[in-house]
């Protein structure tokens, strides 16, 4: 456990060393928030079934779950893969996903630093009407959920990385196609998804993606049926098995085609 | 456990798509399939090397060396064959072998491009449990071998390639593994750090009783250094012996050097075998092994001859065949 609390050490001071590089990435967040907010306030927002209060918590708990879900070094490794960078790491005795995880670890910790910091100023700006969730059991399942969420998304991650293995020159294609269009878009993080007609609804909740963001923050605002809630809980933990499981086959199989370019 | 390193009919073979360059062989490349075709990198190679025994790998560009070194680190599954290094399947990055290992490669980067570059060598302590005392010291006595203890505290990416270099070796060492597979270990430090780094490792095979695997293209590496070499041309073992017999083995030729009291022409000269160099007084025929005798007397015989030496075909100029790919066995 020593080495991995190290690559969180030297993650964080690796994390400072690009200061300007992190604020921008943090602006490109709060822009984000803020379109969803000003979409959302210039619409009758009660019309989904959502009071105006539970929209802007949308908004607020879309900052904060963004810094822990989708914050995460494992964006670099099809980069790694197609470049050969990934035998720096390969050599060394480490796992590899426990040092990435790790130095997630770094990443996100700072990011949710500033996303409070960011929640509280845009909440000074903005005054708006507030939902606080205080049933301490829907907050437990709201942490649950997002413990789901994280592993969820690095395995997705890892999963899109590995293209590169079989098809070196593919690398950033796939990975914005991913992240892009499904992940954005699918998980809630442009809207919320029961907007959606309600078929094609429950069929999305049967994907991993609602498990990245929007399914938390429902487990937050709590506006569900026990059984709902149990159910999506279970799917969450089921979709994370499933995942983690498929990353490691994949890449265990990417290493075996692997070629180490670079040399 | 006296055989650390063992390859058995290794074969790599690498899939590579035959694309052409241009927009259009581009985009008809979207839509068709490439023709996809097989490299063999190494052909059932075989080789053992015993514990504390530092072997140079040499060849041509493409040969095979680095793909070699690659498989023996566990990066690459061999397509087949049998490998096994410290009693492990490299392929296999079992902890207990990572930690034995190392390989240090010319465009490797392991350091920690933002911050000061003892931070990198911190980690790696961690990471190979490295007990605190043999860090301090191995550290010292590395940083002050390769003269970059000013350095230390500087941002990696301040550091010139050099320097970079140096630091990359420190890292790779730090952590005193038994088998070193050192790719191009001298590429781009200047003379005195190579030989610096020529004197470290010769010293740190003897002392350590470490395992080493170095290729190079530098001349000198391979004379001070290699006492076995193993030559590979095309994904195949050309040579695996002792480093001086390459001249016995290759050289069909011998070298007559004669000192000359009085100038002949170079054209009556060459009747007797090839003149490598002709620089009155002294000149260098090349002649066939089996003739020599009957060379050096005709040459006794026809020319003002001060001094006649028969010699052996300079090792340099063995390698420099073996680098341009003319060996075949």
């Amino acid at each position: 456990m020593d080495k991995y609390f190290s690559v969180f050490k030297i993650s964080l001071a690796h994390e400072f060393a690009y200061k300007l590089n992190f604020l921008i990435w943090r602006f490109r967040n709060i822009i984000q928030i803020l379109v969803f907010f000003f979409l959302w306030s210039s619409v009758d927002s009660t019309y989904f079934g959502y009071s105006q209060s539970e929209i802007f918590a949308y908004a607020f708990l879309l900052i904060i779950i963004r810094s822990i879900v989708m914050s995460t070094k494992a964006n670099d490794v099809s980069g790694y893969v197609s470049s050969g960078e990934l035998s720096n790491y390969l050599v060394k005795p480490i796992n590899f996903f426990k040092y990435l995880l790790s130095k997630d670890l770094a990443v996100k910790m700072l990011n949710i630093a500033f996303s409070f910091f960011e929640v509280t100023i845009l909440y000074l700006i903005l005054k708006p009407n507030l939902f606080i969730q205080t049933n301490p059991i829907q907050l437990i399942l709201f942490i649950i959920s997002l413990i789901f969420a994280v592993f969820i998304f690095f395995s997705i991650i890892i999963l899109s990385s590995s293209a590169p293995f079989w098809v070196p020159e593919i690398g950033w294609g796939v990975q914005f196609l991913v992240i892009s269009i499904f992940v954005e878009f699918l998980s809630g993080a442009f809207f919320p998804l029961d907007v959606f007609p309600k078929p094609i609804y429950e069929f999305l909740k049967l994907t991993p993606f609602p498990y990245l963001v929007f399914i938390p923050i429902k487990t937050y605002l709590g506006n569900m049926s026990t059984f709902e809630t149990t159910k999506n809980l279970l799917l969450g933990g089921l979709w994370t098995i499933i995942l983690w499981l498929l990353m490691n086959k994949v890449w265990k199989k990417g290493l075996k085609v692997y070629e180490a370019f670079g040399r | 456990m006296d055989k650390v390193i063992i390859v058995d009919h290794l074969s790599k073979n690498f899939t590579v798509n035959e694309g052409g360059t241009g927009i259009k062989t581009t985009i008809k490349s979207l839509f068709t399939k490439q023709n996809k075709k097989i490299v063999r990198a190494l052909k059932e190679i075989s080789f053992t090397i015993q514990k504390g025994e530092l072997v140079g790998f040499i060849g041509p560009n493409g040969a095979g060396k680095t793909t070699t070194m690659k498989v023996l680190s566990g990066l690459l599954y061999p397509t087949s064959g049998f490998v096994s290094v410290l009693d492990f399947d490299p392929f296999g990055k079992f902890r207990e072998f990572l930690k034995q290992i190392s390989l240090v490669m010319g465009q490797k980067n392991q350091l920690w491009w933002d911050l000061p570059v003892i931070n990198s060598f911190e980690f790696n302590r961690v990471i190979y449990d490295v007990k605190e005392k043999d860090y301090k010291r191995n550290l010292d006595n590395l940083v002050s071998l390769l003269g970059v203890s000013s350095l230390l505290n500087t941002q990696v990416r301040k550091l010139s390639l050099g320097q970079r270099m140096k630091m990359e070796l420190i890292a790779s060492l730090i952590y005193k593994p038994k088998v070193l597979f050192l790719d191009e270990p001298t590429i781009g430090l200047d003379l005195v750090a190579q030989q610096a780094l020529r004197d470290f490792i010769y010293e740190y095979n003897k002392k350590e009783e470490a395992t080493i695997l170095l290729t190079s293209h530098n001349m000198s590496d391979l004379v001070d250094l290699a006492r076995r070499v193993i030559v590979v041309g095309e994904g195949e073992i050309v040579y695996d012996g002792a480093f001086d017999e390459l001249t016995t083995k290759f050289a069909g030729e011998k070298i007559i050097k004669i000192t000359l009291s009085e100038e002949v022409n170079q054209k009556k000269l060459e009747e007797v075998g090839v003149v490598k160099k002709y620089n009155y007084p002294y000149c260098y025929i090349s002649v066939p092994r089996s003739t020599v005798a009957f060379a050096a007397a005709e040459v006794l015989q026809k020319f003002p001859v001060v001094d006649l030496n028969i010699e052996e075909v300079a090792v340099e100029d063995i390698v420099r065949k073996v680098f341009k790919g003319e060996l075949k066995s």
